[in-house]
């Protein structure tokens, strides 16, 4: 597993900027309230001039194609419409004809150079122009590039043109970890990164492990470990792939969550109910975040670590409450609704999804915490839950019984339509990003 | 004084494995009665038998349980060997992390109890398992009733 991180790395290493500087006139608003759609075109990969690449070119183009396929907000351009055809003289000015693109509808191009040919292994320049300005948006080389790498290419080189689009790349930096149920109170962490591709499972243990979460830096997983006889905090390592199981006083170990400095939050029982206690790095209480006679479980926090998000029955029926925790001040974020759980809070802190208890199962809303404005962001049918938000604050992971059995599912803070992450045989609960992308971090 | 500490080290494990009357059951199936006596045999019979049942979100204990949890005290009382596992569960409606707090507060109820009533807080132990472990499989309100509740399984006797 390592060594595919340290080529990964050598990637990153070998990548260098193209010597044009990019004009970042085009930039995409995916945040603000009305978000809009940009249409791109892929360009044939060319290894010369007019001379299509038909090796890796071609299977990277595919990949890239597959990744852009995933985003709400971009529309790909139909080669078919693309008059000429997308076999171009050259992959930059003034060899490449951006008319043909314009009449097309995009509004981007995205061309692949491969200088030295695609087969066996070698490098490729991606660029990326606004049609209508022939502005370059982006340009980079990657280096190194084989058959084996090129997924990790194409969502290396999409995490970079997202974030030269967007100002945030982290949804292609990123992999979820779910739980998967194969029995009563039995199942396994897997992992999947959100286009769908590489799915594994990642425990192999006793019991079932719910409400797993990353750390920031991606190398721990923690989550709930439950058998027949116990709670435990289990925690997964991607050095060496184990799990170590952590018991405590009360045995009672709910929702665990990393900070940003990698100490962990997480439920345990002080001995008349769970309150939030935050654990030191060596897994033991140092101090309680939240405490209360009143049930306090989901902790979840912005990136700065001043804000948390959570859910306590303190006013009766479950309700979602955000902690201030330089000032102590918590206030009560759901209003509407009598059963709302499962907070879990926007990295940029601007927003908390949560799921809501409805006549026709639970459905996610999402609380801007700027407006004070509540959002419908899934609509069913069956049960919606788990939501859970991406480094980006953009999108939103949760599960759902719609198609039966219960999955995984993305949508964004907007709503919109949820698109399924394939994840194998089995039901598939709780999703939670990661970042494990390496590289430079989004914003 | 090796000799001695061999002894020692013998003798201690020999302890370990034989010299406690207490059994200890597979947690996955109901112990086995074929060896105890009759009144051990009744006692956990009425121990576990029992389920005591909550409303929708809620984890007050009903009256209607109390007399049942009593008569679970004075067996217990009586047989100090016996422990017992309060399992909390949940319906399937609400969601699995606030629902294994539920759970929780649900087992804690009983056991406050049954200490209140005099047994000995090591014959007791607790565990939720929120919606992960039901008792019936279905939806609407006549499964969920039967969900929502504790279980009494005895671990040791």
């Amino acid at each position: 597993m390592w060594s595919k991180y340290c080529l990964a790395h050598l990637i990153v290493c070998l990548c260098a900027l193209l010597a044009f500087p990019a004009h970042a006139a085009m930039r995409v608003d995916i945040y603000g309230p009305g978000q809009n759609t940009v249409s791109l075109a892929l360009a044939a990969p060319l290894k010369g001039p007019a001379a299509e690449a038909t090796g890796l070119g071609a299977e990277l183009n595919k990949l890239v194609q597959e990744n852009l396929n995933v985003l709400p907000f971009m529309k790909l351009t139909d080669p078919r419409a693309v008059l000429g055809g997308i076999v171009l003289e050259g992959a930059e000015p003034p060899k490449l004809d951006f008319n043909r693109f314009q009449i097309a509808g995009a509004d981007i191009v995205v061309t692949a150079l491969w200088p030295s040919g695609d087969s066996g292994s070698g490098v490729v320049q991606m660029r990326a122009f606004e049609t209508n300005t022939g502005n370059r948006l982006f340009g980079k080389e990657y280096a190194g590039v084989t058959k084996k790498l090129l997924p990790e290419v194409a969502d290396r080189f999409c995490a970079d043109l997202l974030e030269a689009l967007t100002g945030n790349g982290d949804f292609f930096r990123s992999t979820l970890v779910f739980s998967q149920k194969t029995g009563k109170m039995q199942g396994n962490l897997w992992i999947v990164k959100p286009t769908g591709r590489d799915l594994r499972k990642i425990t192999n243990i006793k019991g079932e492990p719910l409400s797993p979460a990353w750390s920031r830096d991606g190398r721990f997983i923690v989550f709930t470990h439950l058998d027949h006889k116990s709670h435990a905090l289990g925690v997964w390592d991607r050095a060496s792939g184990q799990v170590q199981r952590i018991r405590f006083p009360g045995n009672t170990v709910i929702g665990p969550s990393f900070m940003p400095d990698n100490r962990v939050a997480v439920s345990l029982s002080n001995g008349r109910t769970p309150d939030i206690y935050l654990l030191n790095h060596a897994f033991q209480k140092e101090r309680a975040l939240e405490s209360s006679p009143y049930i306090n479980v989901s902790p979840s926090f912005d990136s700065t670590g001043t804000k948390m998000a959570f859910t306590s029955n303190r006013l009766g029926g479950p309700q979602i409450f955000m902690k201030d925790l330089s000032s102590g001040a918590v206030s009560r974020v759901s209003k509407g609704g009598s059963y709302n759980t499962e907070a879990n809070i926007s990295p940029d802190g601007t927003l908390v999804v949560y799921s809501r208890m409805t006549d026709y199962g639970h459905r996610i809303f999402v609380q801007d915490m700027l407006t004070g404005e509540e959002r419908q962001v899934s609509f069913g049918p069956g049960s919606d839950e788990q939501p859970s938000f991406c480094a980006d604050s953009y999108f939103i992971a949760f599960a759902s019984t719609r198609g039966g059995g219960r999955s995984i599912y993305l949508t964004t803070r907007h709503g919109g339509e949820a698109r399924k992450v394939p994840t194998g045989v089995g039901n598939a609960s709780f999703p939670r990003w990661g970042l494990t992308g390496g590289g430079g971090k989004g914003k | 004084m090796k000799r001695f500490a061999l002894i020692a080290a013998l003798i201690m494990a020999l302890a370990a494995g034989f010299g406690c009357a207490k059994k200890t059951t597979d947690d996955a199936v109901a112990p086995d009665t074929s060896a105890m006596s009759p009144e051990m045999q009744a006692a956990i019979q009425q121990i576990t038998d029992e389920r005591v049942y909550f409303a929708f979100d809620k984890y007050a204990l009903a009256d209607e349980y109390k007399a049942s949890l009593k008569n679970k005290a004075e067996l217990m009382k009586r047989f100090s060997t016996i422990r017992v596992r309060i399992e909390g569960n949940c319906d399937a409606r609400g969601t699995q992390e606030y629902n294994l707090a539920l759970g929780e507060k649900r087992a804690r109820v009983v056991y406050e109890y049954l200490v209140q009533l005099g047994v000995n807080p090591s014959q007791l132990e607790m565990i939720s398992y929120g919606k992960e472990n039901p008792a019936v499989e279905g939806t609407g309100e006549a499964v969920w009733s039967k969900n929502r509740r504790d279980d009494f399984r005895v671990t040791a006797y």
